[in-house]
């Protein structure tokens, strides 16, 4: 290695490191500042680590308000559109990749359309048609108007595009069904795609926030971004209690964190959408 | 591709030398020809309820002077419009949209592409970093708003805690009018930054190697190598991630709920956020599908450069 190559890694490095502590302190700082004491939590300069850690604030926050039922409710019903997500979107894009038919492309050029479309455009009429159905401040309500993902459709056709020929043809000669041919052969060679598009669909539905929070009023039933949302405008009112704040946004923020370090491959491969592997 | 067309070919003379073309015509109809239906239909029914169908609807609602509680209403016509158009708070708006808009698409995409050009060739350690810096993306935009708000508490928050290191006066931030907007904005590019990181890392390991090896050996710099090699190798990709990134900011609402509901004095009140007031708060359904279609247009819009010129793009590989 040449002075000038070790010289540009190193900067690389620090850059990098500089760049990283950056965008990692706001999670850092939540963290110091929901173990601070109200008194700490005012002072300036800022406090960098309290005296004595209050970790009862988080025990505190969690019973203030019902979060674990929040985290749940949220939960459930991100799983449950994840699920019709992954089934309904695998077989269009079966049909789209697999079968010639009249209006293919149309079908195709329409779901394009809509890729680009904003979503809140639709919010009106989707709450009209959601009280019609008598779905408003229902979980039915949330998951029936997200039972679809154009993105979905894209990454899992872009997916089975990969798929061999070869591959089908044998397992038709086999005399399998289509409905076989998707759930047996295309699962699990493109399952790289299942699990990316399960994982990003179900963070983007966990952390959705407008639109469930027209469809719920009931305190019982609110997701865990109305939930902590309705926490910090309450708790705003009595001087800003902080720390109870961050202790709240901790244990609402932290589960995803840990859920993309386990997963992050999945993540970024489902991003950059790169589909089937090998 | 080949074996594609070949099979195509395939079925069609079988087809034309067992039936003859007359009755090709009378039994065009088989049951096999709406499997394809049946597989896209759990999909469209959805797509045509909760998309399509409002799509349509959103615009004759805003033809009329429906205000959601009464059940009649009067058609109107252009009324909603002209009055948007007429009011100094629907320019605001626009204005509040496109700075925001700005504010937060350059950033997002070229501090991306900074970052990819640190990480492209991978180092030992390197994948903490893209970890960490990608991080954001999944956390929900509420919670972290919150965290932002208490960074940018004006009495002892931490951005005024950096900005007394300069020697400079804190700010009221997110009850200013003047720093509203910015502090959503770093909140913004803070989420994202991440998310065009991927992108371009993707697209610039792509670049072929021997590119930049040819432009060693004729003894170009790192800079030369970057603005005529990388650059215009990841354009589709800058491009892709300015019209998406663009509908995307039309489209905040998170951020500002959490930290200014539109606030102060309007001067954060973007044209998704008025739409929800008018639709939620105020129950104008007309003016606010008006302002859905207008949303429409500007993303159709967009859509429609990024379909044009990504078909005259020719540094696709």
């Amino acid at each position: 290695m040449t002075i000038r190559q070790l010289l540009t890694t190193t900067s690389k490095y620090v850059l990098l490191t500089i760049f990283s502590f950056m965008m990692f302190f706001p999670f850092l700082w939540m963290v110091v500042s929901s173990i601070k004491t109200k008194e700490e939590i005012w002072q300036f300069p800022p406090v960098w680590w309290p005296s004595e850690p209050q970790w009862g604030n988080f025990v505190e926050a969690w019973n203030m308000a019902p979060f674990g039922q929040y985290i749940l409710n949220s939960v459930v019903t991100a799983v449950a559109i994840v699920l019709i997500q992954l089934i309904n979107s695998a077989m269009i894009a079966y049909a789209f990749t697999q079968f010639r038919f009249k209006g293919r492309n149309i079908l195709f050029g329409l779901i394009l359309a809509s890729y680009m479309l904003p979503v809140a455009a639709t919010y009106v009429p989707s709450y009209v048609i959601l009280a019609d159905f008598h779905l408003l401040d229902s979980y039915e309500g949330i998951i029936i108007s997200n039972a679809v993902s154009v993105f979905g459709i894209f990454l899992l056709r872009q997916g089975f595009l990969q798929v061999p020929k070869d591959v089908v043809d044998a397992a038709k000669i086999d005399g399998a069904n289509h409905w076989r041919i998707l759930w047996r052969i295309f699962f699990p060679l493109t399952l790289p795609s299942f699990v990316a598009f399960g994982l990003i669909t179900f963070v983007q539905n966990y952390n959705n926030y407008l639109w469930p929070s027209l469809i719920i009023k009931s305190e019982d039933k609110m997701l865990i971004t109305q939930g902590i949302q309705q926490f910090f405008m309450q708790e705003g009112g009595y001087g800003m209690q902080w720390p109870l704040i961050m202790a709240a946004s901790t244990f609402v923020i932290l589960p995803l964190l840990l859920l993309f370090l386990f997963a992050q491959k999945w993540f970024i491969s489902g991003i950059s959408d790169q589909g089937v592997k090998g | 591709m080949i074996r594609e067309r070949s099979d195509q070919e395939l079925e069609v003379s079988i087809e034309e030398k067992n039936v003859d073309k007359p009755k090709l015509k009378k039994n065009r109809f088989k049951w096999y020809m709406l499997t394809p239906w049946l597989f896209a239909l759990p999909a469209m029914i959805p797509l045509v309820i909760f998309w399509i169908y409002p799509m349509i609807r959103s615009f004759w609602i805003s033809l009329t002077d429906w205000d959601y509680i009464s059940p009649s209403y009067e058609i109107v016509g252009l009324e909603n419009y002209i009055h948007l158009f007429q009011s100094s708070s629907f320019y605001q708006v626009l204005w509040n949209t496109l700075y925001f808009s700005l504010g937060t698409v350059i950033p997002t995409v070229f501090g991306g592409l900074l970052l990819a050009m640190l990480l492209v060739k991978n180092s030992k350690g390197f994948g903490i970093f893209r970890t960490i810096l990608f991080s954001p993306w999944v956390t929900p935009t509420v919670a972290v708003a919150i965290v932002w708000s208490w960074i940018f508490e004006p009495e002892t928050g931490l951005a005024n805690w950096l900005l007394s290191l300069f020697q400079i006066e804190g700010l009221a931030w997110t009850s200013s009018q003047r720093w509203a907007m910015p502090a959503i904005i770093i909140v913004t590019i803070w989420k994202g930054l991440g998310w065009s990181m991927i992108f371009y890392l993707n697209a610039l390991k792509k670049v072929p190697t021997d590119l930049y090896e040819a432009a060693s050996v004729d003894g170009a710099s790192g800079l030369r190598k970057f603005i005529h090699i990388s650059l215009p190798l990841v354009s589709p990709t800058t491009f892709f991630l300015v019209i998406v990134s663009t509908v995307e900011a039309i489209q905040a609402y998170d951020q500002i709920q959490v930290m200014t509901q539109g606030g102060p004095a309007g001067s954060t009140r973007t044209l998704l956020y008025m739409y929800y007031q008018f639709a939620f708060e105020e129950f104008n359904m007309g003016r606010a599908t008006a302002l859905a279609t207008i949303l429409i247009i500007i993303t159709v819009f967009l859509s429609l450069i990024q379909f044009v010129v990504s078909k005259k793009w020719v540094h696709y590989q």
